[in-house]
């Protein structure tokens, strides 16, 4: 039995400049099938309207993959020979239910004189529609032994299978300050995107977020012990929910002061069954952390 | 049956901004301001375990540890760098965590630590002067460590790298060929590059090499100058490379991240020179007398 929770947080910065939160987020437990997905608008000037299109991100995202599963037998007998076909379309399902609804809006809400006024005209003529609701999207779904996810542009997913160690599951490729994000409104966005399939394993607990949670932490270390622990804690979620949000709202207010959207979904039965392992596991963690910071501080020079 | 749950952004930013009432003085979380700290820590955090991170920098100091820098030039470098510490941790007080990452170069290339080093817990490790001066080898180096995956791994890492290079003479390895590999990695692209020659021997033209422009490379010719020079350049560009600048030009068009370095370039140049041509000389001994 699936179960889940998102939530997501808006950055000081944007407080600070009279922005809206410019992040989505959503999970769905479907029948035998769970989806957990983010979306991070670009909030830049262009990107005028993009805290709805990560809101179109997000839904779009669940109707294509419920539509995926309206023929569960099929899909999961195709999935392990078939993955990479099956998550492209998914991609260009996606895509194209986006488009959709931007095109949709759009035509009910046209751009106002005021949005235009920021621009001069042959600036405004020269960025294309979709644009204005740019946005980042990183979904993953857990089904019967297996998991796969999609993402395009940053944020990151976090696994922890039955071993109890969290892991990412996706590539990330070196990126250096002048990569510009892929995005969903990219004319070519549906080759932009990254994806992995993980058959055989069973999933305790699997998360999605924004790269506002990821750039809040000083090593990658942490950012997966911080996974680790919430995962331990997910047995008592009710309770827990709001010491999550409380610190998603503190890491919203530090560092790149970046809006921050979580969201999880797990397997409750497998968790109770391993909730053991996930408690050892968060106490190595420590101690692991512990020796990693005296290694940092040996000098190697004298 | 299904469970959908969908969040409204707006719904969640009134919710980010709901006062809450659990709260004790933070302990993992430095910020500039402290209402803030108070407001947004909690006692019943378990998720407190892995600290929350500033925006991060990480300065890269190259330095030549060859033979020519024995006696007073590397004495005086050990001073001014244990001295400088404190003065780089001020930088970041605010709302930057600044790393440093010291690479020796003589006969051999070596890290003082295996990775950049928080500021508040970096000691300097005194340096000893001998060999020949592999400053070629040193920019491969630099740049096979300048990767996500090497020495620039950190999540919070948000600022191009501040690079500064000090040398007192010739390369006696293929420069060139390391310098051509180092050119090639986007973080050397686009951080901030400076360089300080020391004594009359360091090669000016060379050190321009290293930093695109004459602007970014001074002179010391004394122990008063050398500390004058280490601090007015790894000061500055640490100020200039953790300053959030904006992605907008006074007219509100936007500018490119690429426009953004090349700004902050330009800016140390001329504030170094400005600071540099300020300096007075002092009465110290040349490095080059009786040398």
């Amino acid at each position: 039995m699936f179960n889940g929770f998102s939530h997501s947080v808006m950055g000081a910065s944007h407080e600070k400049t009279g922005l809206v939160c410019q992040d989505s987020s959503a999970f769905k437990i479907g029948n035998g099938y769970a989806i957990a997905v983010v979306a991070d608008g670009h909030g830049s000037k262009k990107h005028f309207r993009s805290h709805l299109g990560s809101k179109f991100a997000v839904e779009a995202t669940i109707e294509a993959i419920d539509r995926f599963y309206e023929e569960r037998e099929d899909l999961e007998a195709n999935l392990p020979v078939n993955y990479k076909l099956i998550i492209k379309n998914i991609e260009k399902q996606i895509i194209s239910n986006w488009n959709i609804r931007i095109e949709k809006h759009l035509e009910e809400n046209p751009v106002t004189a005021e949005e235009k006024s920021k621009f001069k005209p042959e600036e405004f003529e020269a960025i294309p529609p979709e644009s204005y609701y740019g946005s980042t999207l990183v979904a993953a779904v857990a089904g019967d032994g297996y998991t796969f996810g999609l993402q395009i542009g940053d944020g990151s997913l976090v696994a922890i299978f039955e071993d109890g160690k969290a892991v990412m599951p996706m590539e990330y490729n070196e990126s250096a300050p002048a990569n510009v994000t892929a995005s969903i409104c990219n004319s070519n966005a549906a080759s932009m995107f990254s994806s992995f399939y993980a058959p055989n394993k069973r999933l305790i607990a699997l998360f999605g977020s924004t790269d506002g949670l990821y750039t809040s932490f000083g090593s990658e270390f942490d950012f997966l012990d911080y996974h680790s622990i919430i995962t331990s804690q997910l047995i008592n979620l009710e309770s827990f929910k709001q010491i999550i949000i409380n610190n998603l709202t503190k890491r919203s207010h530090y560092g790149t002061e970046d809006d921050i959207s979580l969201s999880c979904i797990y397997d409750e039965d497998l968790l109770n069954e391993k909730i053991g392992l996930l408690n050892k596991q968060v106490e190595d963690n420590k101690q692991r952390a512990a020796q990693r910071k005296a290694e940092l501080l040996k000098k190697q020079v004298t | 049956m299904s469970n959908e749950n969908m969040k409204d952004p707006a719904l969640n930013a009134n919710q980010s901004a709901s006062p809450l009432d659990d709260f004790e003085p933070a302990e993992t979380v430095a910020s500039s301001s402290a209402s803030n700290d108070n407001m947004l820590d909690f006692d019943d955090d378990p998720l407190s375990a892995t600290g929350v991170s500033r925006k991060s920098l990480v300065i890269f100091f190259l330095i030549d540890t060859s033979g020519s820098m024995k006696g007073k030039k590397m004495g005086e470098l050990n001073t001014v760098m244990e001295e400088l510490i404190p003065e780089i941790r001020r930088v970041g007080e605010a709302d930057t965590e600044v790393k440093v990452a010291v690479l020796t170069f003589s006969t051999e290339v070596r890290w003082m630590y295996s990775t950049p080093i928080p500021i508040e817990d970096f000691e300097w490790a005194r340096l000893r002067a001998s060999g020949v001066t592999s400053m070629g080898a040193a920019f491969k180096e630099l740049n096979q460590r300048m990767s996500r995956n090497g020495f620039l791994n950190s999540p919070s890492l948000s600022f191009a790298p501040v690079i500064f290079l000090m040398t007192d003479g010739y390369p006696s390895d293929d420069y060139k060929e390391g310098l051509k590999e180092l050119q090639s990695n986007s973080w050397y692209k686009f951080g901030l590059k400076a360089a300080l020659g020391i004594g009359q021997e360091a090669n000016d033209n060379i050190l321009a090499e290293f930093t695109g422009s004459k602007d970014i490379v001074v002179h010391a010719y004394s122990g008063g100058q050398l500390a004058q020079m280490i601090k007015i350049i790894a000061v500055t560009s640490s100020q200039i490379g953790s300053k959030s600048m904006t992605l907008s030009d006074d007219t509100g068009r936007e500018i490119g991240e690429e426009d953004v370095f090349a700004a902050k370039q330009k800016l140390l140049g001329q504030q170094i020179q400005d600071l540099v041509t300020s300096q007075t000389d002092g009465n110290d001994v040349p490095f080059d007398t009786g040398w």
